[in-house]
């Protein structure tokens, strides 16, 4: 477990031709970690049918509506693996 | 599509349970068999659902694209 | 639920007959196994369960605490075996609302809160919930005061998530039961208060 809950964490900005579970909206956004899930295989790994998958940990991420949509008082949390992450200095 | 402009209003009165006709149930029986005997997985699926081109995905209804996606993954595994 | 197609015979049934018929023929399942899907299909899925939970919850504040502690353990002490994905409770106070969404397909608890409706598979709900949640509410008629923050869950990764509404004014004399039967499925999910 790389980030601990109150990290700053930017998604990173990946778009592979295949599937991933990094809503675009997040990409390139800076976020908090609330907490850590638990552990689960790479979507990405698994829709390509690559095995074993790599497994990482799953942390839920909050951003502020105003840095996603440049408006609104509302957070957004979204649930990302490890490597969808980076931190922020 | 979390953000995107242009939907308009949630069709908050729709809610005919889970199927609109029998076909869509026939589509989501075949999904679970197809996983369970291990022919893909959830995210070779959603990868399927994802390579619908955008102007058909946009067009097609929730089953029509689980109907498509299990097309395609059919074809990428060379059933006939 | 099933059988409203009538006689009619659409050009995607038909196209679903094909596909169904291709499936059996290599062998990749039998008529028995996809019959058998839909005969044991949401036998015990309902939004009377995630409402069980919640007025529990309501009534025992300890059951509370380790609800949203551990939902899939407290799920299991109502006799809920919760399982393939981690349940995830977050709780609505006088000052926060919770309101679930899935962007990138319809991630939804159903064994808890039954099928998903149609309007959560929409594309407006998916692309809205994250953007302008207000105004997303206001169209299920629910208006928070200005001062109520919106958490919005986006349930992209093997959590699902259930939101546990605030207890109704006027409920303090009402025994569990009876409590169960003021929750909605749409208060499991944000788009009703309760």
């Amino acid at each position: 477990m790389r980030f601990t809950p109150g990290a700053k964490v930017r998604a990173r900005v990946l778009d592979p031709d295949h599937h991933i579970r990094l809503p675009r909206y997040v990409r390139g956004q800076v976020g908090e970690v609330i907490e850590a899930e638990g552990e689960g295989p790479l979507p990405d790994d698994r829709a390509r049918g690559l095995m074993p998958p790599r497994v990482e940990t799953v942390y839920a991420v909050r951003f502020r509506a105003a840095e996603l949509w440049g408006t609104g008082t509302h957070s957004v949390t979204v649930d990302l693996w490890e490597s969808y992450l980076e931190e922020v200095p | 599509m979390g953000g995107q402009s242009g939907f308009g209003p949630v069709p908050v009165t729709e809610d005919s349970g889970a199927f609109h006709a029998d076909w869509e149930a026939r589509v989501f029986a075949l999904n679970a068999v197809l996983r369970k005997r291990g022919l893909y997985n959830v995210d070779e699926f959603r990868d399927a659902i994802e390579r619908i081109p955008p102007g058909e995905y946009l067009a097609a209804s929730y089953f029509e694209r689980w109907l498509m996606g299990i097309e395609i993954l059919l074809a990428d595994k060379g059933i006939a | 639920m099933t059988g409203t197609a009538g006689h009619e015979e659409l050009p995607v049934a038909a196209r679903v007959r094909r596909l169904e018929e291709r499936v059996i023929a290599a062998g990749l399942a039998t008529d028995d196994e996809l019959d058998e899907v839909l005969a044991g299909l949401f036998a015990d899925a309902s939004p009377v369960n995630g409402a069980r939970i919640v007025a529990r919850a309501w009534t025992d504040p300890a059951f509370r605490e380790r609800l949203l502690a551990d939902g899939n353990a407290a799920a299991a002490e109502l006799g809920f075996a919760v399982s393939g994905y981690r349940l995830r409770v977050v709780a609505n106070t006088t000052q926060s609302h919770n309101l679930l969404v899935c962007t990138l397909c319809s991630c939804y608890p159903v064994s808890l809160l039954g099928p998903s409706p149609s309007w959560y598979k929409s594309f407006a709900y998916r692309a809205r919930a994250v953007r302008e949640p207000r105004a997303v509410l206001s169209e299920f008629g629910v208006r928070l005061p200005e001062g109520v923050e919106i958490s919005v869950w986006d349930a992209s990764a093997e959590t699902r998530y259930l939101v546990l509404p605030n207890r109704p004014a006027g409920t303090e004399g009402l025994a569990e039961d009876e409590l169960a039967r003021h929750v909605t499925r749409n208060g499991l999910i944000g788009t009703a208060t309760v």
